[in-house]
């Protein structure tokens, strides 16, 4: 899918301008390791966007994953234990 | 913009309380079947979305939907007119919740405030998982 720079002439619901899509993409950009790491000058928008999704795709299989394990240590005493550490660490 | 901190102390709560929570309700054995494997699996899982939408509260359209989710009611209206296709957002509004109501702006911008409470929902968990193995073993 490739991107369109957007006129603002267009009628709609939203009428975003190109610099507006342009200041949220870099937002987006700032926040995904893949691109920010890698060139300190501006993707493309469709770029962002797919790793964007990307990015998205793989927290939510992590959470997935990490549920698996953590569901695992449920029924181990060492949970309570856990949990006093979490806190402590969390609240310096 | 919201401190960091203050989002990661709200959902480390509300996710270990969720966490109790499921303790205390399942056998204290070992799952016996794949089936309940399955089902603890699954309610950890829900457990982190739900204490992320719910440290977030109707903030965001992101929590909001998925609020909304939980509670069995309908969707909000699509967006009507739907311009996300017109920037290549269509696989956005469909994984982001809520996304498919949103415009284009909006959609953005909460796909950023999104991806910093699933990045910190992840670290929280990682954390927990961390001091669990290491309060456990010999090493």
């Amino acid at each position: 899918m490739s991107s369109r720079r957007p006129r603002s002439r267009q009628s709609g619901a939203s009428h975003i301008t190109g610099d507006q899509m342009a200041d949220l993409l870099s937002k987006l950009q700032q926040l995904i390791p893949e691109i920010s790491s890698r060139s300190s000058h501006k993707s493309s928008a469709s770029k962002v966007l797919q790793e964007t999704c990307n990015y998205i795709r793989n927290l939510h299989q992590e959470v997935d994953d990490l549920s698996h394990r953590l569901s695992g240590l449920l029924q181990s005493t060492d949970a309570d234990s856990a949990q006093a550490t979490i806190i402590r660490s969390l609240l310096m | 913009m919201k401190n960091p901190n203050t989002l990661k102390k709200k959902l480390a709560s509300r996710f270990l309380k969720a966490m109790k929570k499921l303790k205390y309700k399942m056998s204290p054995s070992p799952p016996a079947s794949i089936a309940e494997k399955k089902r603890r699996h699954r309610a950890v899982r829900a457990a982190a979305y739900a204490s992320m939408a719910s440290a977030v509260g109707p903030r965001r359209a992101w929590s909001r939907a998925l609020l909304r989710k939980m509670k069995g009611r309908k969707r909000a209206r699509r967006n009507p007119g739907n311009m996300n296709t017109r920037f290549g957002l269509n696989h956005l509004c469909d994984i982001v919740p809520g996304g498919e109501a949103m415009d284009s702006c909006s959609l953005l911008n909460e796909t950023a405030h999104y991806i910093k409470c699933l990045v910190a929902q992840v670290q929280i968990m990682r954390e927990i998982l961390h001091s669990s193995s290491s309060s456990s073993t010999i090493l």
